[in-house]
């Protein structure tokens, strides 16, 4: 192909940096007023550059104390992240590579569990964790069944497997609003039922769960994640059904020549090479978690996630000042940033495969 | 697809067509999946249709009382319902086209450039990852008295901008579109990956300008992912709550979608209708499926043919 002239390569440069430009600026500018101090944030000209920074918009935002610095709270953090990470690079160049990124897991565990130990936490420290534990319960729930369900229906022609695939895909375009209140009223009613017939309160003579004084629906981390699995599977099925019907039978019929069971032959042979699937299906079911709103403002009036958190402590007549709520904005943006830069490349070829068939 | 779905016996577990598990195999598969979809969709639809048809109050939630068609009467004569559909409609019609053309123009941009595609792409993605609400709350914040653009607008016209309940429906719009566009984008980006470079050389060589290789070349080989990502795009257009939910508030009800304004009416704390609210959830899914039908008549006769 002949070279592009140097006013086309220009124009074609040009216009691509105005548009990244017109994507990027609410988060430069939120970034700006998270650092800035209150009197350039409310400037009548807005301060653009040559401003004094400062973290006090973090800390108030996420600490119960003014005084602290900053840069040991940082610098915490990153001492956790650079430890994890190391742990799960060397997991990656290991043949049995799990154990490594258990560990990895813990690391990280290990230090969300520390944080507040060492320094007073604001509220919103328990609904990071909210978060996190809903997101990853969300994935590993919603992953492991959408890929059996995924292999299933890209294996067999029987007419059931059509039927499943087309209400699938109905019911993933069902809006919110019309699972959101039957969801609401079932919980209470299970809710009602546990506390009448004393199975929520109910203790085994002799044990004593942790964690557990009653058993509820409503209001609880279970009631997110069952609601986002559901919501979830039909868009899992479709994309891991498209994933698998490019992985030649052969390979597991093979295998099973070789007198494994099907179980095994798919545990074994299937799943290792469908590891970039399962990454890119997670990065949408993570992203769905992490960003969900309405069902956490519903079926959790108080047990919030970050979402929910951030538009009821700023919005309104809440005194939260503008700093604040762009700190907020900016540390709820960060990890998800991070885990997208990471798997770009998963993220784009996901769309692109899920895509084409779907 | 007759004679293929009548010469199968149920029951047996003879592989035919392209199968190569029993059909004992696929439902050990697939049950928990199916599982949950009937127990946490199916079910949950059902009651909404049941609560629709009943009083039900959100401070007495445990006493429904059944009144037969008494909401949809009510919901169809609520001159709210109908601003929420014009709404909709306005959103719809206008953020998925724009969007789709838009996300198809930068693709092609994309496509030409070598060096730096990967800074340019993980730009442009940032909108689409970002938490819708806050993704929404960062926008306004430009509107918003001190914003950016407020500022700027009011260098420019000499006027403060003040965000009204006409141009709040704009902004929404404009600000969906800044969110959802890297969808369009991405997608289209992937297809092209896929389009043979010699095709479009070959037509560049027949003396075929951008426009007729666009139209005969680009097009063509997109079409169903087009397909795919209009569908996609109605769907959740049709579907949006959180960023309107953010940006319109209590302040301005006219820019409310049906979505935001059938949970508004449910949950209310003082008056909140749960009965009602259900309607009209009932209302929006036949909604969609009118639009939604044909896809999935196109779909189903897609399996149909994979399988004979």
């Amino acid at each position: 192909m002949k070279k592009p002239s140097f006013l086309n390569r220009l124009g074609v440069h040009g216009t691509l940096s105005l548009l990244v430009i017109w994507s990027i600026v609410p988060f430069v500018w939120t970034f700006q007023s998270s650092i800035k101090f209150t009197r350039d944030v409310a400037a009548k000209t807005p301060v653009l550059w040559g401003y004094e920074t400062t973290s006090s918009a973090y800390n108030s935002f996420w600490l119960d104390d003014d005084e602290i610095n900053m840069w040991n709270v940082l610098l915490y953090i990153l001492a956790f992240a650079a430890v994890a990470t190391v742990v799960a690079m060397i997991g990656r160049r290991v043949e049995r590579s799990w154990p490594f990124f258990v560990a990895s897991a813990g690391v990280i565990a290990l230090g969300l569990w520390r944080f507040p130990k060492i320094w007073e936490v604001e509220d919103e420290y328990d609904f990071l964790i909210n978060s996190i534990i809903v997101t990853v319960l969300t994935m590993l729930i919603s992953l492991s069944i959408g890929l059996l369900a995924g292999y299933g229906l890209a294996r067999y022609s029987g007419i059931s497997g059509a039927i499943i695939l087309v209400v699938a895909l109905g019911f993933r375009a069902l809006p919110r609003s019309a699972f959101v209140l039957p969801y609401f009223f079932g919980a209470n009613r299970i809710d009602d039922w546990l506390e009448d017939s004393g199975v929520g309160t109910f203790d085994f003579p002799g044990i004593d769960f942790p964690f557990i004084d009653e058993l509820t629906v409503l209001d609880t981390r279970l009631a997110i994640v069952l609601a986002l699995v559901a919501v979830n599977q039909p868009f899992t099925i479709w994309m891991f059904r498209s994933f698998f019907m490019e992985v030649p039978r052969e390979i597991e019929e093979a295998a099973m020549m070789d007198g494994a069971s099907r179980l095994q032959a798919f545990r074994k042979v299937i799943i290792p090479i469908m590891w970039p699937a399962i990454i890119a299906t997670g990065l949408f079911t993570l992203l769905l978690a992490y960003n969900e709103y309405l069902f956490v403002r519903i079926l959790a009036p108080t047990n919030w996630t970050l979402p929910v958190a951030i538009v009821s402590l700023t919005g309104g007549e809440s005194s939260r000042t503008i700093t604040e709520a762009a700190a907020a904005s900016v540390s709820i943006t960060l990890p998800i940033v991070i885990v997208i830069v990471l798997f770009q490349k998963h993220l784009v070829k996901g769309l692109g495969a899920g895509a084409v068939k779907g | 697809m007759c004679s293929g779905a009548a010469s199968r016996r149920p029951g047996t577990t003879i592989l035919w067509g392209k199968t190569n598990v029993t059909k004992r195999t696929f439902w050990g598969f697939t049950i928990p999946s199916v599982f949950v979809m009937v127990v946490l969709m199916v079910v949950p639809l059902v009651t909404t249709v049941w609560l629709s048809l009943n009083q039900l109050l959100l401070r007495d939630i445990k006493s429904p009382k059944f009144i037969g068609l008494d909401n949809y009467r009510e919901v169809l004569e609520d001159p709210e319902f109908w601003a929420a559909v014009r709404f909709t409609l306005l959103f719809v019609a206008v953020t998925v086209p724009v969007q789709m053309v838009l996300g198809l123009a930068i693709a092609l941009l994309l496509d030409k450039v070598g060096r730096g595609r990967s800074i340019y792409l993980a730009g442009l993605l940032l909108p689409f990852i970002v938490t819708p609400v806050v993704g929404t709350l960062i926008y306004k914040d430009l509107f918003d008295r001190g914003g950016l653009v407020a500022w700027l607008w009011e260098v420019v016209t000499d006027d403060p901008f003040v965000i009204t309940a006409t141009n709040v429906k704009w902004l929404i719009i404009i600000q969906s579109i800044w969110h959802v566009m890297p969808f369009a984008m991405i997608t289209f980006f992937a297809g092209l990956q896929s389009l043979p470079a010699e095709r479009v050389e070959a037509a560049q060589i027949d003396g075929a300008n951008f426009l007729r290789n666009l139209w005969h070349v680009i097009l063509p080989h997109l079409r169903v992912l087009i397909l795919f990502v209009a569908l996609i795009s109605i769907m959740d257009a049709y579907r949006v709550y959180d960023s309107v939910f953010v940006f319109a508030g209590d302040r301005f009800t006219e820019a409310h979608t049906l979505q935001v304004y059938t949970v508004e009416v449910a949950v209310d704390p003082q008056i909140g209708r749960v009965g009602k609210g259900n309607a009209i959830g009932v209302l929006n899914v036949l909604g969609i499926f009118v639009v939604l039908i044909p896809f999935l008549v196109v779909s189903y006769k897609d399996q149909i043919k994979e399988r004979t």
